[in-house]
């Protein structure tokens, strides 16, 4: 058994990305059922001048792999820097040309810092099957609010937040005001195409996902390529096919799989063993009428003995207590 | 009502098991890779609870322990009785003295049904035992 993590870094060798190398390293050594938080060290230049701030996502959609929240900033007056490293839309990219941007991004770390937040597939179904329901807008903007406050708090002296849209925009920018009163925000659809810094943003998330996808490695100690589970997304053949090959009839999927999915819930339906989750059923059943319960009409009937039912005292019902034998 | 023989095996008292109570059921009888997808993914939180997951839901547990004196067993009957009144055979297949007691997205606590009913054994001692006059 493993002890719960800590954000303390000793306990990791890779502490500072310095490459793709050293990117997937630091995913790797990390627990890949839990989040993973990374912000680079932050530029003079950065706490000395104004600074814009982009914060997109990647891999909302697939059914596979975490999801990554990435935010980069800069001076407002270096800004140039972001057309000169071709931030553009991230899905207007092939991989390579990512993650090319990417390196050249890290090269320029005097005047670009940037963060991640790596939601692991395991806490994504958490939150979404969890009592209260967290739902995944709000587990989004959980992550974006995490990624901002760090950027302030690493002492960068942000001016203007630029955030992609998760669901309607006016509310979401609304709602980053109330946290972030003192600075201004602008919450847009298709943010990543519009604004170049949040297009640095989006391949930070973009190339890290990929990355972590690429060093997955199964806890259940499967041993299955990255190839092998292809994107993620439900219409991709490979990934059609993982799921039909990987499916364990008691747990289902490994903790890659986002089993919140309806993509998953369905192929799960049609393959594993049917599973009946006990609190689930009884909420359901709260609104029924009670059992037992004597009808009126019953009182009207001749019936020479009145059957009697021994009942067990309310202690042993609650402890869900029954006579088996008779002694 | 029926009676129940109960027939240990000799080497019983061997075997120690790991059992863990869930919050749900799996509509099969089988063997389960529980090493492999569930007991590798367990951790301790801060609060000395565990933690782990089962399709995606989020589960706590905690160990509870089989109270002093007394030993758990895990039975199996090969014939499954037809009528209630019928004898039935029980065979010992593992004793256990723990149970990794597990809930859906909730703490374990007093109000879980293992818990209270392992309450009753204490209770039924205090009220079967002879009175003694002071």
């Amino acid at each position: 058994m493993a002890e719960c993590d800590g954000k303390s870094s000793p306990k990791f060798k890779t502490n500072v990305i310095k490459s793709l190398d050293t990117l997937e390293s630091y995913i790797s050594e990390r627990d890949n059922s839990e989040d993973v938080f990374y912000l680079s060290p932050v530029p003079d230049l950065c706490k000395e001048y104004p600074c814009i701030l982009g914060i997109d996502e990647a891999g909302r959609g697939p059914v596979l792999g975490p999801m990554v929240y990435g935010t980069s900033f800069c001076p407002i007056n270096e800004q140039m820097i972001l057309h000169k490293l071709e931030c553009a839309d991230s899905k207007q990219l092939n991989e390579e040309k990512r993650d090319d941007i990417f390196k050249n991004m890290l090269e320029n770390s005097d005047k670009i810092a940037w963060g991640i937040e790596v939601i692991s597939p395991n806490s994504i179904c958490n939150s979404m099957l969890s009592r209260s329901k967290y739902s995944l807008n709000q587990v989004s903007m959980d992550a974006a609010i995490k990624l901002i406050r760090a950027a302030i708090d690493s002492g960068a002296k942000i001016q203007h937040i630029f955030v992609d849209t998760v669901g309607k925009p006016e509310k979401y920018q609304a709602y980053l005001k109330t946290i972030f009163p003192s600075y201004e925000i602008t919450v847009a659809k298709k943010a990543d195409s519009t604004y170049p810094i949040v297009s640095a943003a989006s391949i930070c998330a973009k190339v890290s996902r990929d990355h972590a996808l690429r060093v997955w490695e199964f806890t259940e100690g499967l041993e299955i390529k990255s190839e092998e589970f292809g994107s993620g997304y439900p219409g991709d053949p490979v990934t059609k096919k993982f799921l039909v090959d990987s499916c364990d009839l008691v747990f289902g999927y490994p903790q890659l799989v986002r089993f919140s999915w309806s993509t998953a819930e369905n192929a799960l339906k049609d393959t594993a063993y049917h599973v009946e989750f006990e609190e689930i059923e009884k909420q359901d059943k709260k609104d029924a009428p009670p059992a037992n319960n004597t009808s009126i009409t019953s009182f009207f009937k001749m019936t020479s003995k009145p059957s009697i039912v021994k009942k067990e005292h309310e202690f042993f019902a609650r402890r869900c207590l029954t006579r088996k034998v008779e002694f | 009502m029926a009676t129940i023989h109960i027939h240990p095996k000799a080497q019983f008292a061997k075997k120690n098991s790991k059992l863990q109570s869930m919050p749900f059921k799996v509509h099969a009888d089988c063997d389960a890779n529980v090493e492999q997808y569930f007991n590798s993914y367990v951790k301790t939180t801060k609060d000395n609870y565990f933690k782990s997951s089962f399709r995606g839901y989020p589960l706590l547990g905690k160990e509870v322990p089989v109270p002093d004196g007394y030993v758990g067993l895990v039975l199996h009957e090969s014939i499954k009785p037809i009528t209630e009144k019928e004898e039935r055979k029980l065979r010992i297949t593992n004793t256990f003295s723990n149970i990794t007691f597990w809930n859906w997205d909730k703490v374990p606590s007093k109000n879980d049904s293992i818990i209270k009913a392992l309450e009753w054994i204490e209770i039924a001692e205090v009220l079967h035992s002879p009175i003694v006059e002071e």
